[in-house]
This record gives structure tokens, sequence and C-alpha cells, in this order.
């Protein structure tokens, strides 16, 4: 087995091609308006520079042997997917009782189990967002298809 | 010689708001510091959208404080359950963790704060001499001078960590791409925007750090669960002795000379300068055999590099644009967000806010150490919070934060994606300070280039006319190549050895 650094070389070349191709759809521009310097240049640049980059990690990968690393605990996953439920229950619930239900899922995703905390932290968490960054700095948090409906 | 900019140090220490924001900053940076997983760094990303609120004097004196107090907050929880609560302070465990085993935690700490705080207020003074003089050097720099130094900065990530050079140089560049997100400034072409129309002023860069620093740290956090602490309790606060004292003075004076010039290059930060610090303690001891099983000159050393790393960063951050490390890129950052261009031209423009930031950083470095010998043992039981309250209060900040910053949603999933990205390259051995580096300096490498090419008319060749900027391009090459040809010479040696 290949050190894992030669995989994520291939990935990242494989990643470069995708954005070199991506500059492809760039819209041409007259050289006098870019003064030579097209939108395509800089980026392409940086591409060529991590392509070579991407290949001298897959030969030092090749030079090593495989690393041992711990497995992704399921703690991770479900924390990941908490991370990306927040994101899309935002537009439903709101940003306040989406937070509030975080607050609840987090800890006990991660084994707590102590309820009064966890009911103080589900309460008083949204609670402290509303009186700081709404009431106090005036942010004014996306209220949510839910609460839209219900007024 | 008195010290430079002292009259713009009375509105400073006149102000209460800035005051209060100093010391607020201060117990927030030691707090922030002695939590392990949280770092002044991911603080100051998630302070940084509300700092918007603040005029930039305060606002910028607030983040500095806490970069001068976190990085010594870091210290409490390295000597007391030998779990560094921030990189730089993984060196002082060595040393501040067997003290503390011994029963000695009181006087560790003490060495800590009092380390610390001279390291600071050493590399503050340096910076109110330094700055200015290098701001003046940078008047004559022009666009290939300005590519030159950051190309060098960036270049300098290839020795942030000896193991991964290349991964690092990677990260800068993936910055560096990312802030080529949204229209060209030069011929107004959306570039990487896929239609989404929020895209077009470019991808911006709190929520990426928010999400790089703060959410990758969630999924780290997640999966170091269950891993026991062990920790000392401490139940009293026994002060060093002055004899302690009269035993570190030169530690400590040695480790604040070289924590400012690390600090001082670009990219280097306080993790390299407290290595290097407690390694120059142990060379220059008279026991060296005592590092390692609670040597009190093991924990002044790399207490104060890595708090003369924080000064010595905020040189080349404020005279020239250019981050001395990934919490000063965020400092820069926040400077950039209150429409500000750090350089040479602020010292002309805005000598108050400059000074304002040096006396503030100043002040802080004074603060902390009351406040760090003072609250020791209740910042001691910081470390005691439950993870498990804990990351869902900083993952609400960083909705927060992501969203406060221009009210927009998808920033907040700019954020989300940011982090669990960061998780998977961290996994690979990425780090996240590169790609923030790269993000922060993305704008000014290419207007720069893009100049200098005009300039040059398309001729690479014009940048052999330019003497300073050939210099910087020399040390670029110099610092990328350093660490392959140490392994290649490495390798070579030992098979030159058999064969003889």
């Amino acid at each position: 087995m290949k050190h894992q650094d030669t995989y994520v070389g291939v990935v990242l070349l494989a990643l470069c091609a995708i954005v070199y191709w991506l500059t492809t759809g760039f819209p041409e521009v007259p050289a006098m308006l870019s003064q030579n310097v097209p939108p395509t240049f800089f980026p392409r640049l940086i591409i060529s520079l991590v392509a070579i980059l991407s290949v001298a990690l897959i030969f030092n990968g090749l030079g090593k042997s495989r690393e041992i690393r711990a497995r992704i605990k399921p703690a991770v996953l479900i924390t990941a997917s908490i991370i990306v439920l927040a994101g899309v229950l935002v537009g439903l619930l709101g940003t306040l009782l989406t937070l509030g239900l975080i607050a609840i899922a987090l800890p006990v995703a991660w084994g707590e189990r102590r309820w009064r905390p966890l009911g103080i932290l589900a309460m008083g968490l949204p609670a402290a967002i509303y009186l700081i960054f709404s009431a106090a700095l005036g942010i004014r948090f996306p209220p949510g298809l839910l609460l839209d409906w219900l007024l | 010689m008195g010290l430079p900019g002292l009259e713009y140090a009375l509105p400073v220490f006149t102000d209460p708001l800035v005051i209060g924001l100093i010391i607020l900053g201060t117990v927030a940076g030691v707090v922030v510091g002695a939590l392990p997983g949280l770092s002044s760094s991911m603080a100051i990303a998630l302070l940084l959208p509300f700092s918007l609120y603040l005029d930039p004097v305060p606002a910028i004196s607030l983040l500095a404080a806490l970069y001068c107090a976190g990085t010594y907050g870091g210290s409490i929880t390295a000597i007391l359950i030998n779990a560094p609560g921030a990189p730089p302070a993984a060196a002082t465990a060595f040393d501040g963790y067997p003290m503390a085993v011994k029963g000695e935690a009181g006087r560790a700490l003490g060495i800590a704060a009092i380390a610390s705080s001279s390291g600071g207020i050493f590399s503050v003074i340096v910076l109110l001499f330094a700055a200015p003089f290098l701001a003046r050097i940078a008047y004559s720099f022009g666009p290939p001078e300005y590519f030159a130094l950051a190309i060098f900065g960036l270049s300098m990530l290839a020795s942030i960590s000896a193991e991964a050079p290349v991964k690092n140089l990677i990260g800068g560049c993936l910055g560096l791409l990312i802030a080529t997100v949204g229209v060209d400034l030069t011929t107004g072409v959306e570039r990487f925007t896929f239609g989404v129309p929020e895209l077009s002023d470019g991808i911006h860069f709190i929520p990426v750090l928010i999400g790089l620093f703060a959410v990758t740290e969630l999924l780290s956090q997640a999966q170091k669960l269950g891993q026991e602490k062990f920790g000392v309790r401490l139940s009293a606060v026994k002060l060093p002795s002055l004899d302690d004292l009269r035993r570190v003075k030169s530690t400590i004076l040695r480790s604040s000379v070289i924590g400012t010039f690390i600090g001082v290059l670009p990219a280097e930060g306080a993790t390299m300068a407290a290595m290097i610090g407690y390694n120059e303690a142990k060379r220059w001891s008279d026991e060296p055999e005592a590092f390692g099983k609670g040597a009190i000159e093991g924990v002044a050393g790399p207490e104060a590099a890595n708090n003369a790393a924080t000064g010595g960063a905020m040189v080349p951050t404020l005279a020239l644009g250019i981050p001395g490390s990934a919490t000063a890129a965020v400092i820069l950052g926040g400077l950039q967000v209150h429409g500000l261009r750090p350089g040479p031209y602020l010292f002309d423009e805005q000598p108050g806010l400059l000074y304002g930031i040096f006396f503030a950083m100043l002040l802080a470095n004074c603060l902390f150490l009351f406040v760090g010998l003072a609250g020791a043992k209740i910042f001691s039981r910081i470390s005691l919070v439950p993870p498990t309250l804990l990351w869902p209060t900083v993952f609400a900040l960083c909705f927060v934060g992501a969203y406060g910053l221009e009210q927009s949603v998808i920033d907040v999933w700019v954020m989300m994606l940011a982090g669990l990205l960061g998780f998977v390259l961290k996994r690979h051995g990425f780090a996240p300070a590169p790609i923030i580096m790269g993000l922060v300096l993305g704008g000014l490498v290419e207007s720069s280039l893009a100049q200098s090419m005009i300039i040059f008319d398309q001729q690479w060749t014009g940048f052999l006319g330019r003497p300073i900027a050939l210099v910087f391009l020399g040390l670029a090459s110099i610092s990328v190549l350093w660490a392959p040809t140490r392994a290649a010479i490495g390798r070579l040696l030992p098979r030159n050895r058999r064969t003889a």
C-alpha cells in the first residue's frame, strides 16, 4: 500500500485539471482592456504551482510506507451531519430555534446525558445570542419559514 | 531615548472603552488560551465580525490584547493537565507539568506569567522602534517589491512545519486560489462564481477562517472524545521566589530576543519560537539533564519566546502588510475589514491607530501578568468545562459570527464547508494557517503581480532589474528549497558513511 500522500497528490492533480478547465470558461477580454494580464493569468499560475507541488507530494509519498491513522469515529460523522443539518434547518426554523436544537443535539451526540445542563444550554444559548447580537448589536437573524408561517 | 509615539498613548490609556476592551480581551485571551482546543486565532476569528461594530482603535486593541493574553493562557493547561491550551504552549508542558506533579504548579504558573509578560513587553518595545523603521524602508517599494515580499512571506510557509513543507505551500496556494473567486478587478470578469450572485464580491475570508479554525477543531474534538485527561489540583498559587527570578532572567532575555526575531519572520509564529526558546534554554543551562523533569528554565524559555513572537509578528504585519503569524494574519484581516490597508502609508495616515495598537499590546502584556497570577486558580478550573457543553457554544458563535458579517446565510454555508474541508485536510496533514495566509495575501499578490507585469511589459525578466525584489525572491527560493535540500543531504550522509 502506498502512503496516503500519493493518493492526496493524485486527487489534487485531478482537482487542478478540473479548476484549469473551469478557467477555460472565463469570458475572453480584449488585450487592451486586460492590459495583457487576462483574468485567467493568475488562477492558472497558481493551478500550475499546485500541480507541480502535487507531483512533489506524490513522489514524496512513494518513498514512504503507509501511515497508520485512527479511524474516523462515528461522533465525527454525526457532528458533521449536525453541522450540515443546522445550515438546512436555519431556513425552516430560523436561527434561534435551530441553535437551541443544536445545543441539545450536539451534546447528546457526544454522550452528554445530564438533562439539567442540557436544558439550560438549549434555552440559555439562543436567549443570550438574541440579547447580545440581535437586541444589542442589531443583527437581524433569518426568522425561518415556520415563524413566517405562524406570523 | 523615549518610546516613539508616546503622544498617541494618552488617548488609549484615558479612553474607558479602550481600557475596558483591553481588560476584556486580556481576560478572554487567558480563558481561551486555557481551554484546550480553543486558540487565540480561533477566538479572534470569532470576534472579528463583531469588532466591526466598534471603531478601529478599540476593535483592534481588543483583538491585539486577546492575541497577547491567549498565547500566555495556553501555558495554564500545559502546566496543570499536560494539555497545552494552544500549540505555542506545547514546549511549556515539557517541564511545566513535571513541576506541577512535584507540587510546584503555582511556581510554574508564576514563572510562565512573568516570562510571558517580560517576553511580550520586550517584543512590543522592539515593535515600537522596528515597525516605523521598516515602514520607512517600505516607502520605496513598488508593486514588484510587494509581490516579491508577499512571495517571500508565503514561501516561509514551507518552514512552518518541518514535516510538511510541500503541504504548507499547497495550502498557501489553495488560499491564493480561493482569493481569486469573484470579479477580477482588472477586467471585471467573474471567476469561479458559478452564477451565484453573492460570490461576485468574492469569498469573504472571515467565514473561511472561522470554519478552518473553529469548525475544524470542533470535528477534531469529536474525534478525541473519550480521551481521559489527567490533571493536577491547584490548591494554592505559591509565587516564584526572587532566587527563581534571578535564575531565569538570562533565559527570559535570550528567549525574548529569539522570540521577537522569529516572530518578525513572515509566517513564523509563536510555536516555532517556543520550541527554539526551549532548546536554547536547555543548551545554555548548567543542568541540561534537569530539563524534562521540572526545570524552571524549561518553562521560562518557551513562555518568554512565544509571547515575544506576538510583538515580533506584528512588525511585518503593520509595517508591510505581510502577516508574521497565522493570528497576525487574522488581525491583518481585521484591519482590512475596517477599511485599512496595513503598510507604510498607514504610519502617515493613521499614526494614532498604529500606536494605539502598540500601546494596547503593551498594556495587555502588563495586565495578564496580574490577571494570570491572581486568577491562576480560577483559570485552572476552566479546563474542567465539559467539552459537551463548551463546543455547542463555540459552534453557535461560529454560526452567528459567519452570519453577522454580511447577514447572509451563504457565509454560514461557506463557514461550514470550510470547516468540513479543513477537517479532511487536517487529517491529511494540511494545517489551516497556510490557507489563511494565502487567502489574506491573495489580493495583494495578484494585484501586485498584475501591476508588475504591466510595468515590465509582460517580461518576467523585469524582476532582474529590481534589486530589492530580487533579494526577496532569492530568500523565497532558499526557504522553499531549504527543507528538501536538507532532507536530501540527510539521506545521502548515512549512505556515504556506510560506503566509507
